[in-house]
């Protein structure tokens, strides 16, 4: 029994991911990177674009023409609108959300055999986290042996107009503090080095408990607690906060605990002010400056990435030259930048896109060029310092090895060295490139007897 | 020997029934729901659906926290796609709501020592009816941008002397003319708390005249209707 699974998407999809393989596994699957060999075929699909939505309807239609050389069951999951689920029911054998996956199994023993579970009425087209928490009970099969994420919160409640995720996912759930520590620590004893806290607005973490559950302040403080006491080197990120709920007490806690990494990934979007309100980002670029200054007074070390969309709907030359205008202003050490495309679902969609396609391009290109200027600068005042150094990949030219540091910036490694995959090293700065940096292995006795 | 068999049915409890449909104007109405174990806060909004549909559409809630219903500000717009099916809503009808987000929000603690200016266009007023019916010792100041006079949604409820209602297409209003064109004018305290929902192009006219007066943009508090 093999089963073949596409996985669609972000970082939450592929947390998702780990689970779905892990129930599958428990079946008695086993994985299978050759879909012509496997008997069940799954996608966890995305919503957020439209091209990746496009891939589902290709791919099952696909899928379903093997059905004529042998025997399939298809199911789909992840982040998936209603009106294309009520479409890609009838190609689907199975489609059901991630709150249901602890049911999985019983949906594919009972696939095809009436009862009364598949006579219920059809489900609320606004989805519902009720029954999140079975997912999170779920131990993942984790895809790096000292990479994960750990799912903290789902669903979002926050509207931007441009997203559709509160549709897709439904309402803000976040996770009980006591299973995210105890899957943090589990995963330290098992020697992971990288841990990322996930959720579409990991600092509302708790809100949505009225006060029956700790703030992500204090969930960060008993991370960074338990890795003062374990005596274990490890970092721990979190993606992605919404500068609405980020706290001054947040950045403080970052700053106390060695084992919270010092790099903050801080969503802009757009640098200017009526763009923000169009987009409903409900933060000011007030808000977003100040957030900046308490990272720079309290951790001037940490490195800041960021998230922008350019030629969103309303944006002018003006209003992008603001944005062009924060670049200078905060340095970002990263911004992953997309040129906007209307995604079905979102408000946004009803609105006609009016920046065209060569402008965006125009826009993303300079807005990468002002940003090499502050990565550059960065990277290069590494150069000849010794910094931490997680390894975890090998360069495709050079067969040698990369690695991230604290910061999340690619070092390449001066030599192939499989026998630190994964571990911690000393790594000094020997040069700079635009979002990379190259350095050599500072061998101590640890890592020579390695 | 027969027996009874009781068919348990469960309905979801994110549907509500429609209690009551007030036709405000011929294009705008409200939809009252049961309250009974919805709670919110005055300003926040909800996601409204409707049964066997596909597609949800956010609106901020028009009744107060202490009010027995749920009520929400509906326009028409005669080509769209959602609003047309809601005017079709019937009582008795299901709607499907989830909610309540967001946190345009009085902060109960500037109450005592503030004065506050809701600035609304159209069915924006939503979230500042909700606001005056939940807090009724609110220093307030309501102004209200619509095109005609009829569109002064519910006015009577409002003490006279706080409603500003502009008319941009008849002289009905206090002010003939655009809420922005009264607002250039008027002065307010320093220690005005500014609220403003509507149209993103009333938003940013209106957020621009505040900071040309001089207010912070902490301030200025934004909702804007898509």
């Amino acid at each position: 029994m093999k089963y073949h699974l596409i996985t669609l998407g972000c970082q939450m999809n592929l947390s998702d991911s780990e689970r779905v393989a892990a129930v599958l596994e428990q079946m008695g699957y086993v994985r299978t990177e050759n879909e012509e060999e496997a008997t069940l075929l799954g996608m966890l699909a995305c919503s957020v674009r439209q091209k990746p939505i496009d891939k589902v309807y290709n791919k099952i239609a696909q899928w379903n023409r093997a059905k004529d050389k042998r025997n399939l069951i298809t199911f789909l999951s992840g982040c998936v609108l209603a009106a294309d689920r009520e479409k890609l029911l009838k190609q689907f054998d199975l489609i059901f959300q991630m709150s249901e996956l602890a049911q999985l199994p019983d949906m594919i023993r009972n696939y095809g055999v009436v009862n009364a579970a598949s006579l219920q009425a059809p489900k609320p087209v606004m989805p519902k986290n009720e029954h999140i928490a079975d997912l999170w009970h779920i131990k993942p099969k984790y895809q790096s042996t000292h990479e994960a994420f750990v799912p903290i919160q789902n669903g979002c409640d926050k509207f931007c107009t441009f997203c559709a995720v509160p549709y897709t996912r439904g309402r803000e759930v976040s996770r009980p503090s006591e299973d995210i520590i105890q899957e943090v620590r589990h995963l330290v004893i098992q020697g992971y080095k990288s841990i990322t806290l996930l959720g579409q607005n990991v600092n509302s973490y708790g809100l949505d408990k009225n006060g029956q559950e700790i703030t992500f302040a204090e969930l960060l403080r008993r991370i960074g607690e338990y890795g003062q006491t374990s005596g274990e080197e490890f970092w721990v990120y979190f993606t992605s906060p919404h500068p609405q709920d980020m706290t001054r007490e947040v950045i403080e806690v970052i700053a106390e605990y060695p084992c919270l990494a010092k790099q903050i990934h801080l969503p802009m979007q757009s640098g200017d002010e009526k763009v923000l309100i169009k987009m409903n980002r409900r933060h000011s670029m007030d808000k977003y400056r100040r957030i900046v200054a308490d990272i720079c007074e309290l951790i001037p070390q940490a490195t800041l990435f960021t998230d922008i969309i350019v030629g969103f709907t309303g944006e002018g030359e003006s209003e992008f030259e603001n944005t062009v205008a924060a670049f200078h202003e905060f340095n970002f050490n990263m911004a992953y930048i997309a040129m906007y495309s209307p995604r079905p679902g979102a408000a946004s969609y009803r609105w006609q896109d009016e920046v065209s396609q060569d402008v965006k391009k125009g826009r993303l290109h300079k807005l990468s060029e002002a940003m090499k200027i502050y990565t550059r600068k960065y990277n290069e005042s590494l150069v000849g310092k010794t910094v931490r150094l997680l390894v975890n990949g090998t360069d495709r030219k050079t067969g040698f090895s990369t690695g991230l540091t604290e910061g999340k910036i690619t070092v390449r490694m001066d030599r192939k060295a499989p026998e630190l995959m994964g571990k911690i090293v000393d790594v000094k700065i020997t040069s700079a490139a635009d979002f990379s940096m190259s350095g050599e292995l500072v061998l101590q006795e640890e890592t020579v007897n390695s | 020997m027969s027996i009874e068999l009781q068919q348990e049915i469960k309905i979801d409890e994110s549907f509500y029934k429609v209690k009551e449909i007030r036709q405000l104007t011929d294009e705008t109405f409200s939809l009252r729901l049961p309250k009974s174990r919805f709670n919110y806060r005055a300003g926040q909004h909800i996601s409204l659906g409707i049964r066997g549909d596909y597609q949800s559409r956010e609106y901020s809630i028009y009744s107060g926290e202490n009010d027995d219903h749920l009520e929400v500000l509906v326009k028409e717009v005669k080509k769209g796609y959602f609003t047309p099916k809601l005017s079709k809503l019937k009582p008795g009808d299901l709607v499907e709501v989830s909610g309540p987000f967001g946190k345009f929000r009085i902060d109960e603690k500037k109450i005592a020592d503030h004065k506050f200016v809701f600035i609304a266009s159209g069915t924006g007023i939503a979230p500042f009816r909700s606001m005056v019916r939940t807090y009724p010792q609110l220093d307030y100041q309501l102004i209200h941008g619509v095109r005609y006079g009829n569109e002064a949604y519910d006015r009577h409820e409002y003490e006279q002397e706080r409603h500003i209602l502009c008319t941009s297409g008849d002289k009905t209003g206090k002010v003939h003319g655009r809420l922005t064109t009264y607002l250039k004018k008027a002065s307010f305290d320093n220690n005005t708390q500014f609220y403003l929902c509507g149209n993103s192009n009333m938003i940013f006219d209106a957020l621009e005249i505040l900071k040309d007066k001089g207010f912070e943009r902490d301030q200025i508090h934004c909702e804007v209707y898509f």
